[in-house]
Parts: C-alpha cells; structure tokens; sequence
C-alpha cells in the first residue's frame, strides 16, 4: 500500500479523504492556497506544502505546481477528490510521468468520458438508451436548424466539455437558437477551454437518477446501487438519497446493468459514476454522463452500504482485487444527504462571504457530517460555496429525514448566510416527503424559495433583536467568545437607558 | 423594572421596516411593546424570558410555555440573530447604513450583484443596449453570472475590465437613457 498520498484538494472532500488514509496507516499531505492556510483540510494532513496565490488558476488548478509538490514530498500517490483536477487527463498523464499513481481511472478512458459526444457514443455502443442529440454543430450550422426542425422547442444546447450546467442552455424559440448556441459556447470556451457545442433533445422534468460502479484493474466490476440526486438549484444537486424512492427493484436491476457496461465498455477502473436521466411516466432512462471520480454525494452509500468508498479507491489504485460480489451488495435502510452553501436561497441564491463567526453543526444517532471549515474561518470568493454535508441513516426514509430535519434545525451558522432553511422548507414538504419530485421541484415549488415565518415567529425575533441590541458588543468574534467572564445580566449594568 | 426603547429595521430574510419597541425588564421577564410593520400588522406586546448564560447565545421561553435557543453576532452594522434554525438580520434603525452601494448609486448604473471577478464585458461606451441583453459576465465562487441591461439604453461608462475584483455593489457600467446620444461620436 502506498505510504505518502498528496491529497489534491482543498474543503470537505479534502478532510474526508484525509480521514481515510490516516485510518489506512497512510501519510496524508495536503496543498493549500494563500486563503486556506489553516483550514480543516491542513490541519487534518500529516504534511501540507503552500501553493502561491489564491485563484484557482494559480492554486488547485495548477498541473505543474501540484505534481512538483507531489515528488518534492516524496508521495507515491495523489488522490483528486472531485472538482479541479479530479478529471483532467493531462493531471493524470502528468503523475503517471512523474512516476505518481494517481487515484482513479487512466487518463485514456477520463478523456473519452470527459467529452459528452464520445461518451454518448460509448453508452450507445454498450446498448444504453441516450438522449436523442445532433453531432458537434456551430452556431448558424445547418445540421443545428435541422435538428431543431425533428424534435421542436425547447432544446438543450450543451457543451461537449460541459459540466456541472455550464455552457448549457435550454433554447425556447428558434429565433434564439443562433444567440443561445453562441453564449454557450463563449462560457464553454471560457470555462473549458473548448467551445464545441451541440444539441439535445429537451426532457421536460426528468428525474436525476445516478448508479455507483466499482471496477478492478482485472476487469472485475459490480455497482453499488442508485442515488436519487432531483433536488437542484442552477442545474446543482442539493439533495441526493438513496433508495430511490422513484425505482422498483426491476427498475434498479436494469439501470444497474446498464452502468456496469458503460463502465466496461469504456474499459473503466476505480469508482465511477454513471448517471441517467429517468423519464418516470414513461418508465425510460437515459444515459447521461459517467463522472470519472469520486462523487460529492457518495456517502449516502457508504452509509446503506456499510463501506468506506475511498478506501475501496485505495486499494483497487494499489491493484489489489475488488473482493465484493454484485451479491454482496445490500443496502440497509435509507440515507440522505444535504449540501450546505454559503449563499442566500431567498436572493437567487447569490453567495454569501465573510468570516464564520458560529458554527457548530449538530451531532446525534446516524449523522455524519463532512465539512471543510470551521469557526472563525473567512468563506472566500474564491472557490465553491459549499461549507459542508450533512449526511442522516435511518432504518427507513421517514426516520431518516426527520433525523436530518431536527438535525438541520439545530445546525447554528452565523456570519454568512447559508441555505440550510431552504433545505427543511424542501423536507418539510408534502411532495418530496411522498418521494413524488423531479428536477423542476424548486421551479414548481415557488413558494420553497420564499422566507415562510410566521407571525408569532416574527413578533419574537422582533422583540430578541431588541432586547440583543441593548447588550453590549463584544461577543461578535469567536475569539472573545470563549473564556469570557460575562455570566452577569448586562440589562442590571447597563443603566444609561433607564427611564425615569 | 428597568425598561429600555429603542429602533431597528429588519433586513432579512424579508426586507422589513423600522419598527419602535419598549421593554420593560422584571427579574429575567420582559416585556415588549413593539410598533411598526405592515400598518401596524404586527403591533404586538409579548413576554418573554430570557436566559444567556453563554455570550452570544441564550434561550428565550414564550408565555405559553414555549423554549427557543437563539444566537447572535454582530457582522459590521448587522445583526445576525439565529433563533431556532431560522437566521434574522437587524440593524438599529437609527445607525443603518444605507446599503454600500447606496452612497455612489445612481439611477443609471448596474451594479455588481455579488463579489467576485468580470469575466467578460460585452459592451462598450456608447453602444445600444436593449432591455434584458447581456452586458456582462461575472464569477464568483466557481458560479458563473449573467449581467443585464434593467432598460434599454445608451452605455455611458464601462467602470470595470475583465479580470477585476469587484466587491457587491460596485457599479460595473453607466447606462444612460436610450435618446443619449453623447456617446456615439
């Protein structure tokens, strides 16, 4: 096994692999920007090495400064996380040349997977149903308007590096097929470095439907279920479970087999992701992509499953066999995970910055929480607004997300803003506690991205800020906040506002 | 009893207004008074009792028997109040800052809606612009932003070049009115 691993990342997901090779005997190394000096991340790494600056750019985004960083410790292995470097080949080739084992499959099959053109031809080789899509097109292309005469409006323009709804755009008319095609592919070209676009057929309201695969150097592969990941906001996931409260056995057996030969078909190795849009009336899924790492969501399988999943990485990245069987795999119970983001959900869900003044996130009987911060540290400009992931288990899902309400209702922020009431306005209701919800949720349910208090609620707010304001200022850093000799009631000492 | 008074405006999550409140202090019991809202909406009187043992933390219990754990902190001018899950922010009304913005804000700007960096600036000094057309692409936390025109109009200024840090507030472009024709020459 290896005994130094440079971890590639920064936040949550950093901390969380952090645990695992520290749980595995192995040394974990982290690498951090300027803004991330004494981050979780770091401080749960045996060794951490300094990146210069903070754009992402100059930092977790930097090939050459990572794998430098990488040999000058002495690591014989990097692991990505997800995001920044998790699917770029060239990373990957840059570590293979290094003599670095990277976490994860070879840059060959992260290539093909990378471009949703060849891996939309891998899944129709592999027999999987894809959306009905053109070829590579260009703005004003015949082939565009030709395709737009077959299916109708809307379309989807997407680009062929896309990811996480970038360069994706959903056109209503055919006059702004030209423009929308256009601004897609300026943000692909912006983002990705590739502008190629091309276009989809438009499923109204699908259901985000992902399967879990693990697959061995020897070809050996099984997957580990489905995570139901519908509830998003700007084409991001919030909420992801697992069942699914959507599939039938049937429905799971089939979308199961259907993962594993994409993965075979495309020679993969390590854990994947394959997902599928599930067009539930008519009982049809669709291959979507396969993300060629880790995924943010997988631990509600670790917790119906029972399995640390990056360990699982380890050891198949060391070559040893995936000793599970398809049979093996039984969950146990329900899991749900909720992404918590500094950003304002009631505001268009802009992100919100500034230093962590309180956190303290709950605890209790099947929780888990993964997070990259904490107190008194600054939430940036710089990177993604994701703070952490509280993840509940229960014995079924009822239980699961009344544990994770109570748990959410608990979890105390103060200093940004975050959009954890967004989140208990979507549990709390009667849709999604049915498991009747698809992708278009938070645009049918208007009312979720509202504040909901209530009058009382408010009346009582009212009257604390009140009586708060006539407190004394001083508790606001967390760094006076601990230790301070303040049990006395100040309303006895402050006497300048005594009326006669 | 001790009793204080006093003003503040709520500023989130609903953009409230200033309401005027009494509080009348008896062995850990107050009792408010509070006036302001939606006319007079939300007049209300409550008692509540109040325990912070800890700074910057408490529990409150209604009359009815109900407790609610509440927080607070100060951000700047703000008060950032959580009670029970929810979070709140206050001002005192009579020391609110008129939003950072609200000091150079003028009718024709467009503002940066959030901090981050200008992708891309998609106009120039003394272009048409229509009503909703893009004028400018920002980032910030990985999101990428889509900056409209709220009118149609004439670009007076461009205040802001790609690849700059802008903080919320800061004006991106002047739009002038649509006739403005200063720009063309």
């Amino acid at each position: 096994m290896f005994s130094k691993v440079l971890v590639a990342n920064r936040g949550e997901i950093a901390v969380r692999i952090n645990q695992t090779l520290r749980a595995m005997g192995i040394a974990p190394v982290a690498v951090y920007s300027e803004a991330d000096a004494g981050s979780p991340h770091v401080s749960t790494a045996k060794r951490a090495v300094s990146l210069s600056g903070n754009t992402a750019e100059e930092t977790y985004l930097n090939i050459d400064r990572i794998v430098r960083a990488a040999r000058d410790c002495g690591a014989d292995a990097v692991h990505p996380g997800y995001g920044f470097l998790s699917e770029n080949p060239a990373f990957a080739r840059a570590c293979s040349e290094a003599g670095i084992t990277f976490i994860g499959p070879t840059p060959e099959s992260m290539a093909q997977l990378g471009d949703k053109l060849r891996s939309k031809d891998i899944a129709q080789r592999a027999g999987v149903p894809v959306v009905p899509g053109s070829a590579e097109c260009l703005p004003g292309d015949p082939a565009a308007a030709e395709f737009a005469d077959r299916w109708g409006f809307p379309l989807l323009v997407k680009a062929a590096a896309g990811g996480g709804g970038r360069g994706m755009r959903v056109v209503d008319r055919p006059e702004r097929l030209d423009a929308d095609m256009e601004l897609a592919s300026r943000e692909a070209q912006a983002a990705f470095g590739d502008g190629r676009v091309f276009l989809e057929r438009y499923i109204a309201n699908p259901r985000h439907v992902e399967i879990q695969v693990l697959a061995d150097g020897n070809g050996h592969m099984i997957h580990l279920g489905e995570r139901e990941c519908s509830i998003q906001r700007r084409h991001q996931k919030i909420i992801e479970e697992t069942p699914s409260p959507a599939l039938t056995p049937e429905l799971r057996e089939r979308m199961g087999t259907a993962a594993v030969a994409v993965a075979r078909e495309a020679g993969y190795v390590n854990a994947g992701t394959v997902e599928f849009l599930l067009d539930l009336p008519a009982g049809e899924f669709y291959f979507l992509e396969m993300n060629a790492r880790l995924q943010v969501e997988h631990p509600v399988t670790e917790a119906v499953l029972g399995l640390d999943m990056v360990e699982w990485q380890m050891r198949i990245a060391n070559g040893e066999p995936l000793t599970l069987q398809q049979e093996d795999i039984q969950p146990r119970g329900h899991s749900i995970e909720c992404r918590i983001y500094a950003e304002d959900p009631y505001h268009d869900f802009v992100p919100s910055t500034g230093p962590l003044l309180r956190w303290r996130p709950p605890s209790g009987p099947g929780l888990r929480l993964d997070s990259g911060v904490a107190e008194g540290h600054e939430v940036s400009i710089y990177y993604d607004p994701m703070l952490a992931k509280l993840v509940a288990w229960a014995s079924d899902r009822d239980l699961s997300l009344r544990r994770m309400d109570v748990a959410l209702s608990q979890f105390l922020v103060l200093g940004v803003i975050t959009n954890i009431t967004l989140l208990r306005a979507v549990l709390g209701h009667a849709q999604f506690q049915r498991g009747e919800y698809d992708t278009g949720f938070l645009e049918w349910n208007p009312a979720v991205t509202r504040p909901a208090i209530t009058d009382e609620h408010r009346v009582i707010t009212r009257a604390l800020a009140a009586w708060v304001s006539q407190q004394p200022v001083g508790p606001a850093s967390p760094a006076t906040s601990s230790g301070r000799p303040d049990s006395a009631n100040p309303w006895q000492t402050a006497g300048q506002w005594r009326l006669p | 009893m001790t009793t204080s008074q006093g003003q503040m405006r709520e500023t989130y999550p609903v953009e409230g207004e200033v309401y005027r409140y009494r509080a009348d202090e008896n062995d850990g019991s107050f009792t408010f008074g509070l006036e302001g809202g939606e006319a007079g909406a939300l007049d209300a009187a409550i008692t509540l009792t109040i325990e912070s043992g800890q700074a910057g933390e408490g529990l409150c219990r209604t009359a009815s028997g109900r407790s609610l754990p509440f927080a607070w902190a100060w951000v700047g001018p703000e008060l950032h109040l959580w009670l029970d899950g929810t979070l709140f922010v206050f001002q005192r009304a009579e020391t609110r800052r008129r939003g950072a913005s609200a000091a150079t804000e003028a009718p024709g700007d467009i503002l940066a809606p959030m901090p981050g960096a200008v992708l891309e600036v998609l106009v120039a000094e003394g272009d048409r612009v229509e009503r909703n057309q893009t004028v400018a692409l920002m980032e910030s936390m990985k999101m990428e932003l889509v900056i409209t025109a709220p009118r149609a109009g004439v670009v007076r200024r461009v205040s802001v070049e790609p690849g700059q840090q802008v903080d919320r507030g800061m004006r991106l472009l002047e739009l002038g009115p649509e006739s403005d024709s200063e720009g063309g020459g």
